[in-house]
């Protein structure tokens, strides 16, 4: 169980709350519950229900989704300072990956409730949230373009397809 | 500036929490694919003699498409090889031990020219498993196909083993290629060969010895043979890197989804000579002839009738029967003896030309011809035919000995 001041600390290196006063982030730190994993255990699985965001503390998790059986395509490593599973939050849609713990992992957790009172207490601190969550996922969909292009130059090279001369 | 190849990171989990990541090139994907020509009736091929240096060319056409493709004899070796079971690599190696050389564009050049003219497909890769495919709306087959691949699944293998076959080398692996090694290698056969002779003539008193538990005894004789399947491959892979060439694999799978083995990957070899060639081939299955040897002396040094004389005699027979199955080329299934015999003749797609060519004479597609090729394809299909027969019923009749 971390003391109050850690997770302050651990809170301050979230890039969603850079914009947040003091006393909003300890207000904000107070209402998260903590969750550790321990090395390979998974978190959820793609498909699961769940209207929680994870902050990570220290650790890193593996983000992955099926492609066939017991082979899944590794979508992202995410460590220590980052955040994931906000889209679950947002819109109540199932799991859209699994995350599992690449290492052992301590994750402060954030669910729809604290969110709701983030935003009635502190307008201007939700607003931040929120913008700086914007430029996150902006960043994840230019590293999501690059991925597709990647797994699409991975298929032409693998099986010799000449497309340009077709 | 050369673009890198594309990778993909793929996590593999394994039955229990843990699992793999695997980092998966492009240019693997490559080389493991297996392209497959369209059905043989959708093309035909007619060969182009050159009036100039006397080279053979040949015309590919695709009946569907109306369209037309020229090969070099080189060209229409790899379109032979393109039959959907084997890999880009496997056709390389057959292309080094046809013509001696290798241009590694010549491969990637040919697929693009195909796939243009639409001359490849892409079906499933074995027959049972397209039988299966056709039928995947009946709950049974949906099993099998379900067992098949969880089998072909339970693979463990490791592409880092290099290091430690060199250092089993030098460690005194070394030793097993020495004069020293082949002159007890034939002393121990001629010794064990007497024994055996010996233990036959006592035959039922020597089986007497199992009793009452013979499928006992002949399921532990299996057990322990498996293991030496382990030794023949470590064998091989010693002798691969005696010759200074790279081991890129060793591990155990189900072979066609069903028969357990173990398996080492020395295709390296073939950048060496052929004499290297040979003795890595052949150092395998000389395990079988050492421990099969070592097992008759056992079982001639045992009590008669014993059921120790019993087992060891039994073992020594499967392993001198494992040692004729590896050097045996005969027998349609690309063994050691195999892989030396049309090393030596040059003729590396023989059994895939010889099944071809007795497919086509069955069919009326071909006439019986008295030419060298076709006569040795024949034999081949011959051979093999009659020699699966034999040893299937002798394993029955030794089966029912030994329990009777």
């Amino acid at each position: 169980m971390s003391t109050p001041a850690e997770r302050l600390a651990c809170l301050r290196d979230v890039r969603l709350f850079t914009a947040f006063a003091e006393t909003d982030l300890a207000a904000l730190g107070q209402r998260l519950r903590e969750r550790t994993l321990r090395k390979n255990q998974v978190l959820f699985r793609e498909g699961d229900p769940g209207d929680e965001m994870f902050l990570i503390c220290h650790g890193a998790v593996l983000v992955s989704k099926v492609v066939k059986g017991k082979v899944e395509q590794l979508l992202n490593r995410i460590g220590p300072g980052e955040f994931f599973g906000e889209m679950s939050l947002l819109d109540g849609s199932p799991r859209s990956g699994t995350i599992q713990a690449e290492t052992d992992t301590m994750l402060l957790v954030l669910d729809r409730k604290s969110l709701n009172q983030l935003i009635e207490v502190s307008p201007h601190a939700a607003a931040a949230f929120f913008y700086a969550m914007v430029h996150v996922f902006i960043e994840r969909l230019r590293k999501s373009d690059v991925r597709l292009t990647e797994a699409t130059r991975w298929g032409l090279e693998a099986t010799g397809l000449d497309v340009e001369s077709r | 500036m050369t673009e890198r190849p594309a990778k993909l990171e793929l996590l593999v989990r394994r039955d229990d929490e843990s699992f793999e990541v695997r980092e998966i090139g492009s240019s693997l994907g490559f080389i493991q694919s297996r392209p497959r020509r369209i059905a043989d009736g959708a093309f035909e091929v007619s060969e182009v003699k050159s009036r100039v240096a006397g080279e053979r060319s040949f015309i590919l056409k695709n009946r569907e498409t109306e369209r037309f493709l020229l090969l070099s004899e080189h060209e229409k070796f790899l379109w032979e090889q393109m039959d959907g079971t084997t890999s880009l690599q496997e056709i390389a190696t057959a292309y080094v031990l046809t013509y001696g050389e290798f241009d590694f564009d010549v491969i990637p050049n040919l697929i693009r020219k195909l796939q243009r003219a639409q001359l490849l497909t892409l079906t499933p890769r074995s027959r049972l498993r397209q039988v299966l495919a056709r039928n995947r709306r009946q709950s049974v087959v949906q099993v099998v196909e379900k067992t098949l691949t969880g089998l072909e699944r339970i693979t463990v293998s490791s592409r880092s083993v290099g290091p430690f076959f060199q250092r089993l080398h030098r460690w005194g692996g070394f030793l097993l290629f020495t004069r020293a090694a082949a002159v007890a290698c034939l002393a121990l056969a001629v010794v064990g060969g007497v024994a055996a002779v010996a233990l036959w003539r006592a035959f039922d008193d020597v089986f007497s010895g199992f009793g009452g538990h013979a499928v006992r005894g002949v399921l532990l004789v299996k057990l322990l043979f498996f293991g030496s399947v382990a030794l023949h491959q470590l064998v091989h892979a010693l002798a691969c890197v005696h010759h200074g060439r790279r081991v890129r694999e060793f591990g155990f799978t189900f072979l066609h989804g069903f028969v357990p083995t173990f398996y080492v990957d020395v295709t390296d070899i073939f950048m060496a000579n052929r004499r290297a060639r040979v003795v890595t081939a052949v150092s395998g299955p000389l395990v079988h002839l050492v421990l099969g040897a070592g097992w008759f002396l056992v079982a001639a040094s045992a009590p008669v009738g014993s059921f120790t004389q019993a087992f060891a005699a039994a073992s020594g027979l499967i392993q001198w029967q494992a040692l004729a199955l590896s050097l045996y080329p005969f027998c349609f299934i690309e063994m050691d003896g195999y892989h030396v015999f049309v090393d030596v003749l040059g003729v590396p797609s023989l059994k895939h030309d010889a099944l071809a060519y007795a497919k086509a004479l069955l069919t009326g597609r071909a006439r019986l011809q008295p030419k060298r090729l076709e006569t040795l394809w024949l034999g081949y299909v011959v051979l093999s035919t009659l020699s699966i027969a034999a040893f299937i019923v002798f394993n029955v009749w030794l089966v029912v000995t030994a329990i009777s």
